[in-house]
């Protein structure tokens, strides 16, 4: 049902458009790293603040509150653009053992932000040690995303 | 020897050889290069940004400056260290490549900008640091890099399927 669906995509006009024209792929994967340069940008300088070694002239609820609009336009970019390169070639991207880890430690990404980064940002609690491991997970975990992103085109 | 036989020369050294034949090496120097753009671009484009008037308004545009480009101090070098390495291996398919050329044309631009905003508007930063947003010339250098800096990273993606 749902791969009926991802195929049903995958075939659309403007997905095939773009697979078949010479700039389309280029061009989307540059809208995501346009993207991604931003959404992890804002995400270190909460990291580094969060940690005390960087940005402390701010608050960390005042630097989250300048990053956000950016932060959340960036990480739309990067989904919307991620999407249409997974409809791209749907079938070699759900064989590859580097995507489907991109995508578990994605989630673990985004559930560790919401979950704990965001306590920590709205209350500032918690002894140096912890923030310093929690803003060490947190760049841990979206730059290995990243990493992960880049061994889709090296690793089966 | 001409630039094309120089860059068919290095590609082919030994050194460079052992870098694009190492099954792990390059793509590590790849990696590395696209996973500090957060922490060189991305941190100019926050102060861009401020001098827009876009993010980070209620704050002096000095502190920002200090704040956060100072972290593109560590980015950059890992960018041109990664970038170089990657050129050297690549140097022959490089040379004639379009989006190559037009990726050092605008890293040029780039550093004449730059340069252009320390010498004209960074010594008067002082006079608006509060205001909201910088003098106009000051906001077509912020809006120049920002631009540039996307066709950049645009040239460099483009680049990598051509090789």
């Amino acid at each position: 049902m749902l791969l009926t669906f991802v195929q049903w995509c995958s075939n659309s006009d403007a997905i095939v458009y773009i697979r078949d024209s010479r700039y389309g792929m280029p061009a989307v994967q540059s809208v995501h790293l346009v993207g991604i340069t931003v959404l992890l940008a804002a995400i270190l300088v909460l990291d580094l603040r969060l940690a005390g070694i960087g940005m402390t002239e701010w608050s960390l609820l005042w630097l989250e509150r300048q990053l956000k609009p950016w932060a959340l336009g960036a990480a739309l970019l990067v989904l919307l653009s991620g999407v249409v390169i997974f409809l791209g070639s749907p079938a070699k991207y759900l064989a590859s053992n580097p995507f489907l880890f991109k995508m578990t430690v994605l989630c673990l990404a985004v559930v560790f932000h919401f979950g704990v980064l965001r306590r920590f940002v709205t209350t500032e609690p918690g002894a140096r040690w912890l923030r310093i491991v929690v803003a060490g997970v947190s760049a841990t975990l979206w730059f290995l995303v990243g990493w992960a992103g880049r061994a889709i085109a090296f690793v089966p | 020897m001409s630039l094309l036989g120089w860059c068919q020369w290095l590609e082919h050294t030994p050194f460079a050889l052992s870098i694009s034949e190492s099954i792990w090496l390059f793509p590590l120097i790849e990696g590395t290069h696209i996973l500090a753009l957060p922490l060189s671009v991305g941190m100019i484009v926050i102060f861009d940004l401020r001098l827009l008037g876009l993010a980070f308004r209620d704050g002096p545009a000095s502190l920002v400056m200090r704040e956060v480009v100072r972290w593109s101090k560590i980015g950059f070098p890992i960018m041109f260290v990664t970038g170089v390495l990657l050129f050297v291996t690549q140097a022959g398919k490089a040379y004639g490549n379009a989006f190559f050329r037009t990726k050092l044309i605008l890293l040029l631009l780039l550093g004449i900008n730059a340069v252009v905003y320390q010498l004209v508007f960074y010594p008067k930063m002082a006079q608006w640091d509060l205001a909201r947003r910088a003098p106009v010339g000051a906001r077509v250098c912020a809006g120049l890099s920002l631009l540039v800096w996307i066709g950049v990273i645009v040239c460099g993606r483009t680049m990598a399927y051509q090789f």
